[in-house]
């Protein structure tokens, strides 16, 4: 009798672990949440893309011919309590643990409302402060819908290693959740989310690479989506977009945004109507020397380390051993950097009045307190005022496995 | 009593250091944050310069008094009337502040991790495991906190790591937050995040040799400490002061944003069970400590039959905060700031009346 008694204790201890247990093949894992305006006040359109997850597994045999993910819509006035109404056709429990991006429309993201949303949806522990927010220049819904990848067809890999990927050249920022808030709520700085659609409607063929925002690409095959520039968010609304290049600028200037290298191409400077192909990489952050003053133009200074890998001269100049040649080339890079720079600076003192470069960062140590420092006000004061200058210092110029490139003259003999 | 002298220096610096160095891992950065902003992290400074000569103060009189735990030595200073009415008012304290931490761990649980479970049901799980962990005795305790600190610290320590990428380290500037004079009113207030310190004293005794105590509670106060600025700093540097003041639990949210490498992503939980381990030693031996509390005041030898009934104490008083931000902010903050006070001048006062009634000239 005793030890039924006990038994029975035991059990009731034990299984009370069960509350919670949700079987796995019980949950169905969003990847991407879309979000969109409708004509109601109060009301969005949600959109899921939930994985599959036998498809792309190794160890389960996929049924014939299952789609690697199942998209819904539904309307809804927050992120989760969508999730709810969307069971009313999907048959299992919609877990937001896996989501990797927010797509939010172009419409709903210049909207006042965007904030209000955004911020519901982080008080669930579902959604986690990596998500990645992508602003679509469609409807989001259209987006995902459209979203055909052809190699990498399970959702959650080919969002993580197309922005991956992306972010690594600096064509897109890193824009996730966490950055979004820290930004947002610091009152200063502009928060770059990243663009990208599945409509090329208005190729651009201008013939320099990476001056593209999303859907500007001319591109043959493939899949349709492109990712590309970034739409600019200022006080959690969007303002403006930003290309690729403009992009990577933010990119370089910003030290707490990675990236790895990038290619790129430039008039050659000995004969201009070719163009040299380089590989710019960055090791260090960028020096950035702030000086407050108060009641005249703050300054800025800003140098930048950086490293080139010449990888193509079409021009068969001979660079890499003629010292002038080189000197001249290495003159033009920095120039044309420093040229590209300023003007991008300017463009966002004047234009935007903040910057998306996180440099409020370097004025808070001249603050004693937040109350000085918010009353110095970084967007309406410090930062349309101050006096930029910015230096790019290079420490490598490199010409690749190549020593020389073949002589011309002497092959067409 | 299960005590037969096995506790060495290594096994009380174990317990200290559960005790209070997970501190930094639950809702008390928020707390502060609300006040001070990013000058938050300093707070635990003042507080521990405020509160730290008190306790040595205290562990000096123990140690002059020789053999005599916490509230005997209170006893023998003040007289038996006034002396129980302190030790009384100790418990209490002592007891509300389990109460009260323990509601706020088992919201954290159910929260993040169990969304489903109704919170009596964690409640009773949670406090039953404490339960039943204090009743093996001090030694026991000491002996698991010795086996468990590497484990939890190196888990801790790899959250570190994994999340130096995202530090930014500007983000503690304005370096005073709201302003110096909040910081340091808000250091002398909240003094009593410490106060685990000296409701630790009633263990006084439970090591082999008195010296040894004293040896490893001072030492572990002071890795204590250093931990959780540690800790407050990494908060800090990753959320900055607007994000810091909402975020209720820092600590997971930071184990939810890390990933290790590209393939493991969403790891919290393997954090959170160090995370849980740690959170019941500090309820095992803080249980353990108020039954001892209840035992000395009532000259209760055998105290360990109290642990069932004031473990169901503290579920029901528990339950009893309507929810959790009430919890938080309104009954713990107001229970830190009587506290603080009280253990900051305690031994001050202690001191001086032995000192005028001759007693140290021993």
């Amino acid at each position: 009798m005793k030890g039924h008694v006990f038994f029975i204790a035991i059990a009731m201890i034990m299984l009370t672990g069960c509350f919670d247990r949700i079987e796995l093949e019980q949950q169905s894992y969003v990847i991407a949440v879309g979000i969109d305006k409708t004509e109601e006040e109060g009301q969005y359109n949600y959109t899921y893309q939930i994985a599959n997850p036998a498809v792309g597994s190794a160890a389960v045999q996929s049924g014939p011919n299952e789609p690697p993910a199942e998209i819904v819509t539904v309307k809804g006035s927050d992120i989760l309590g969508a999730t709810n109404t969307a069971n009313s056709f999907v048959s299992k429990k919609i877990t937001l643990d896996h989501t990797k991006i927010i797509v939010i429309s172009e419409e709903l993201a210049r909207s006042k409302d965007f904030l209000g949303i955004i911020q519901s949806g982080s008080r669930t522990p579902q959604i986690r402060r990596g998500v990645e927010l992508v602003v679509s220049k469609e409807s989001a819904s259209d987006f995902i819908n459209n979203n055909q990848p052809i190699m990498e067809q399970r959702p959650h890999k080919y969002y993580q290693f197309m922005l991956s990927r992306a972010k690594q050249t600096g064509i897109i920022p890193n824009a996730t959740l966490h950055r979004f808030f820290q930004i947002t709520e610091g009152d200063a700085d502009l928060f770059l989310g990243i663009y990208a659609t599945t409509m090329q409607s208005d190729q651009k063929d201008n013939g320099e690479q990476d001056q593209y925002i999303a859907g500007e690409i001319p591109q043959r095959g493939g899949s349709p989506t492109q990712f590309m520039g970034s739409a600019v968010f200022k006080e959690g609304q969007m303002i403006d977009t930003l290309t690729g290049e403009e992009t990577r600028f933010s990119h370089i200037l910003d030290k707490t945004m990675d990236m790895k290298d990038f290619l790129a191409t430039m008039p050659d400077p000995v004969k201009p109507d070719f163009r040299i192909t380089y590989d710019y990489s960055q090791k260090q952050s960028p020096q950035i020397d702030f000086t407050y003053h108060k009641n005249k133009p703050s300054t800025i200074k800003v140098e930048i380390p950086f490293q080139i890998e010449v990888i193509a001269i079409p021009s068969l100049v001979d660079y890499s051993q003629n010292r002038k040649g080189r000197q001249k080339l290495r003159k033009a890079i920095i120039q044309r950097f420093e040229e590209k720079t300023s003007a991008f600076i300017e463009q966002s003192q004047t234009q935007y009045r903040s910057d998306p470069f996180y440099w409020s960062l370097y004025a808070r140590p001249h603050f004693k307190n937040i109350k000085a420092y918010e009353k110095a006000d970084w967007h309406k004061k410090i930062y349309p005022n101050a006096e930029v200058s910015v230096t790019y210092k290079m420490d490598k110029l490199e010409f690749g496995k190549m020593i020389n490139d073949s002589k011309i003259n002497e092959v067409r003999d | 009593m299960q005590n037969q002298g096995f506790l060495q220096t290594k096994e009380i610096f174990a317990i200290v250091l559960m005790l209070v160095a997970i501190k930094a891992a639950d809702s008390t950065p928020s707390l502060f944050a609300q006040k001070a902003q990013n000058g938050f992290w300093l707070i635990p400074i003042v507080s521990f310069v405020v509160i730290f000569p008190s306790f040595l103060l205290m562990i000096y009189l123990l140690k002059r008094f020789r053999d005599k735990n916490l509230m005997e030595l209170i006893e023998s200073i003040l007289g038996k009337t006034i002396g129980k009415l302190i030790s009384i008012i100790i418990f209490l304290f002592a007891f509300s502040t389990l109460t009260l931490d323990s509601r706020n761990y088992v919201e954290q649980i159910k929260v993040l991790y169990f969304p489903e479970s109704p919170t009596i049901f964690i409640f009773f799980i949670f406090i039953g495991v404490s339960f039943f962990g204090a009743k093996k005795g001090i030694e026991v305790i000491g002996y698991t906190s010795w086996i468990a600190l590497p484990i939890i610290k190196i888990s801790f320590f790899t959250l570190i790591w994994l999340v130096l990428g995202s530090m930014v380290y500007e983000r503690i500037f304005p370096i005073f937050g709201s302003g110096l004079p909040v910081i340091l009113s808000e250091g002398v207030k909240k003094a009593a995040i410490f106060a685990e310190l000296f409701f630790l004293l009633i263990a006084y005794k439970a090591a082999k040799e008195e010296a040894m105590f004293r040896k490893g509670a001072v030492v572990a106060s002071i890795i204590a400490f250093l931990e959780i600025i540690a800790f407050y700093f990494i908060y800090i540097t990753v959320f900055d002061y607007n994000s810091v003041e909402k975020i209720a639990f820092p600590f997971h949210d930071i184990a939810q944003y890390v990933q290790f490498g590209q393939f493991f992503t969403n790891i919290e939980t393997l954090f959170m069970v160090f995370w849980l381990f740690a959170a019941y030693l500090k309820f095992i031996v803080f249980l353990y400590l108020i039954a001892w509390m209840f035992g000395t005041i009532f000259h209760i030898k055998n105290f360990e039959p109290l642990l069932l009934p004031l473990a169901y104490l503290v579920i029901i008083a528990g339950l009893l905060p309507f929810n959790s931000i009430y919890n938080e902010f309104v009954l713990r903050e107001n229970l830190l700031m009587i506290m603080s006070p009280f253990f900051i001048l305690l031994p001050f006062m202690l001191w001086f009346i032995a000192l005028w009634k001759g007693e140290l000239k021993r």
